[in-house]
């Protein structure tokens, strides 16, 4: 009876928008990483716990009035709410019920109370020993009045701050990962403290030295010498306890160094895991992102050509060279493997990319990434650069956006050399944009005032702009060349011009300013 | 029949001996890499097997002599260099183009004597930039590739008597009734600065000035017999 009453129930919350939503928007705040609220809810923890450390730490010396007992329950309430809330959304019970249900009905056999009882407990207990709900829970049980005497741990919500920064996370990783090293130090550390500490305890213990009165203190002078602190409270007296102390100096300060490279050998390992981790973060930010894979020559060309236009840019590279370019130009990179599916993913899938650009100069490896690309997603732009003219048919077949065969472009250029110059002059003049004459495009929207003026009217004549084309409805297939100064613009046209870079300018901004 | 020789049968060297006909252009091509000279007789070119550093091969096809145009296309920045460098002392007024695959080169390439140079990496990340910035220029910039053939650019030599010997940029209708579009022109007399028409400067045509016409092809030709 009570069985089907809960499983109803589960039906029910299934079915309403509602519970959903509250329950997503909990899971906004406390758990996903990526949602815009999580940062701020993150740092009014942190504040909180701040605040009631250092009220307790202030508490110990002077009396404090009773407004500061409120801070304290206002606190507590909010923790314990949060403890509540990751508790709720930590699992999905609703559905793991609907799911039995499901599972019985098409077997055939009946629901039992204790088994839906029991997955219900097992995930919740499962929680609530998890170390993080440990530290959340040490945090919020010392103001429990009974407990009082326990205020002390009330430190233990400092931990809580740990929960929140991802860096500290990763350094304390550093330490798992080089379990075996801080294992064998930990073993050597204690095997000289003891044999150190059972030779002085018997050659000085029996009344030799009047400090040593028992092994604890033979134990804590071997310690106190091994760490190179040394306070002197406990010297040795006899011969062979010099002898001895001459050793376990030595040895204490190999261990110390050994244990100092350990962890800066494992730090810089994870340095480019941390700094990863940053700059997926920071990718994760930006919109309208373009991806560029290969910093080669070309790739750093158009880096720089995007970086002086103000685009936000990505650079993939696996080449040690490559990425140390990048970092010198201070760009955005990633020491990655671009034929690896977790770089694609985690750089162009969880990312609001809308072009991708892969300059590598393996056409195996741009063909790889591009077929990754777009069988996931079709709609990201991919320019793709060929290195073999048998290649550019392919990168087409399998839908690239754009193909650049670089050699070939360049050919077409340096044929033009061949006549007299002047033709190669304009062009290069042009295309690679070394005068400040430029190829622009204007383009006419929906609602602009100039909808249904001339070419004339709009300026373009008077500042020697010239309208190369007009591309109707922004197509190429329907463009007019050298359209009449008399031509009424349409919304959506394309006007291709050519014309003094300033002047470009001026009239774009001037268009802009009688948009309604 | 004008004379090529190109030095070093690379990607680019490939592209540009495709892009030659044999009917217009004598080709030579030259290269240090035995395979890369069995390539280029494959492909059906006249290709020599030459050191770069051997200045009797230079002299041999006839730089200095009858050579018109010296492409270097090697892949090697340094013997682009070395062999513009050889090229030049042995003609003054050879053409020589060369690639350069790192900025810092051009002004040693200029120096050693060649007239121009080019960098594919340049030209592939602009062409890569302009699909990123102006996806609609890219677009008419294709129309003006030698494969789709449907625009084109040309230059005009303005001969004396011809109807545009003395004429005004600002009075220039003529181009419009052709359905040209005029870029601008290089003029003799002030050297070898190219004047844009869009730099707003009204400018005076004069014979054995060069023009730059865009335009379809055939309004081209019926121009070009229309200013005679």
């Amino acid at each position: 009876m009570l069985a089907k009453l809960i499983i109803s129930f589960a039906y029910f919350l299934d079915s309403s928008k509602r519970y959903k939503r509250v329950k997503d928007f909990a899971f906004d705040i406390l758990e996903n990483e990526k949602s815009r609220i999580k940062p701020y809810f993150d740092a009014f923890i942190i504040f909180l716990v701040l605040l009631t450390v250092s009220i307790l730490i202030y508490d110990i010396a002077h009396h404090l009035s009773y407004h500061f007992e409120i801070i304290e329950n206002i606190a507590v309430s909010v923790f314990v709410l949060e403890w509540l809330g990751r508790f709720w959304i930590h699992d999905n019970i609703r559905y793991n019920i609907i799911k039995y249900h499901k599972k019985k009905v098409e077997d055939g056999t009946d629901v039992h109370l204790i088994e839906i009882l029991k997955m219900i407990i097992v995930q919740k207990v499962k929680y609530i020993f998890s170390p993080m709900s440990i530290i959340d829970l040490l945090a919020i049980l010392p103001t429990y009045r009974p407990l009082r005497i326990l205020r002390i741990f009330l430190i233990f919500r400092l931990l809580k701050i740990f929960r929140y920064t991802k860096s500290l996370n990763t350094f304390f990783k550093v330490f798992s990962d080089k379990k075996f090293e801080f294992n064998f130090l930990f073993i050597l550390a204690i095997f000289a403290v003891f044999m150190s500490a059972t030779i002085m305890y018997v050659f000085e213990g029996i009344g030799n030295n009047p400090n040593i009165k028992s092994y604890l203190d033979a134990i804590y002078w071997s310690i106190i010498t091994i760490s190179t602190v040394g306070y002197g409270d406990i010297t040795p007296v006899t011969f062979t306890g010099k002898v001895i102390t001459l050793f376990l100096v030595g040895g204490g300060f190999m261990i110390l160094v050994l244990a100092t490279s350990i962890v800066t050998n494992a730090l810089s390992d994870k340095m480019e895991m941390v700094r990863e981790n940053k700059l997926l973060s920071q990718a994760n930010k930006l919109s309208n992102l373009i991806v560029i894979f290969g910093f080669g020559r070309m790739g750093m060309a158009l880096a720089n050509e995007l970086n002086e236009n103000g685009k936000d840019f990505i650079i993939v590279d696996k080449n040690e060279e490559n990425t140390l370019k990048a970092k010198e130009l201070g760009y955005l990179y990633m020491k990655a493997d671009a034929s690896d599916y977790e770089t694609i993913k985690n750089l162009v899938f969880d990312n609001d990319v809308d072009k991708v650009v892969l300059t590598t100069e393996n056409d195996a490896l741009n063909l790889s990434v591009l077929l990754t690309i777009k069988a996931e997603k079709k709609d990201i732009v991919v320019i793709v650069r060929a290195n073999n003219d048998e290649n550019v048919k392919k990168f087409k077949i399998a839908k690239a956006d754009f193909v650049i065969f670089p050699y070939e472009t360049v050919a077409e250029v340096a044929v033009e050399y061949i006549g007299s110059s002047v033709k190669f002059d304009a062009i290069e003049n042009i295309i690679l944009k070394k005068s400040n004459i430029s190829l622009d495009e204007i383009n006419i929207l929906d609602g602009s005032n100039i909808v249904g003026k001339s070419i004339s009217e709009i300026g373009l004549n008077k500042m020697s702009i010239i309208v190369i084309a007009l591309l109707k409805h922004g197509s190429s297939r329907n463009f007019i060349f050298n359209p009449d100064s008399d031509y009424m613009v349409e919304a959506n046209d394309s006007l291709v011009v050519i014309g003094d870079e300033r002047n470009i300018e001026d009239i774009k901004k001037s268009i802009s300013r009688q948009f309604t | 029949m004008i004379n090529i020789v190109l030095f070093g049968y690379s990607k680019t060297g490939r592209e540009i001996a495709k892009l030659l006909s044999k009917d217009e252009y004598n080709l030579q091509i030259i290269d240090e890499n035995p395979l890369s000279v069995a390539k280029a007789n494959e492909d059906g070119f006249y290709a020599k097997h030459s050191a770069f550093n051997d200045d009797k091969m230079l002299e041999e096809v006839g730089v200095g002599k009858d050579i018109d145009v010296l492409f270097c296309t090697s892949t090697d920045d340094s013997f682009n260099l070395f062999i513009t460098l050889s090229a030049r002392s042995l003609d003054k007024d050879l053409k020589i183009l060369t690639l350069i695959y790192k900025k810092e080169d051009e002004k040693k390439m200029i120096l050693a004597g060649a007239n121009r140079t080019i960098s594919p990496y340049d030209v592939g990340a602009l062409k890569a930039f302009r699909i990123i910035d102006k996806p609609k220029v890219s677009k008419v910039l294709d129309l003006f590739s030698l494969q789709s053939n449907k625009l084109s650019m040309n230059e005009i030599v303005i001969r004396k008597n011809s109807i545009l010997d003395g004429v005004y940029f600002k009075d220039l209708n003529i181009f419009k009734e052709h359905n040209l579009i005029f870029l601008g022109m290089l003029d003799k007399e002030l050297g070898e600065k190219f004047i844009f028409f869009s730099e707003g400067i009204n400018h005076k045509i004069d014979f054995n000035d060069i023009i730059i016409v865009l335009g379809s092809k055939s309004d081209i030709k019926k121009f070009k017999k229309v200013i005679e």
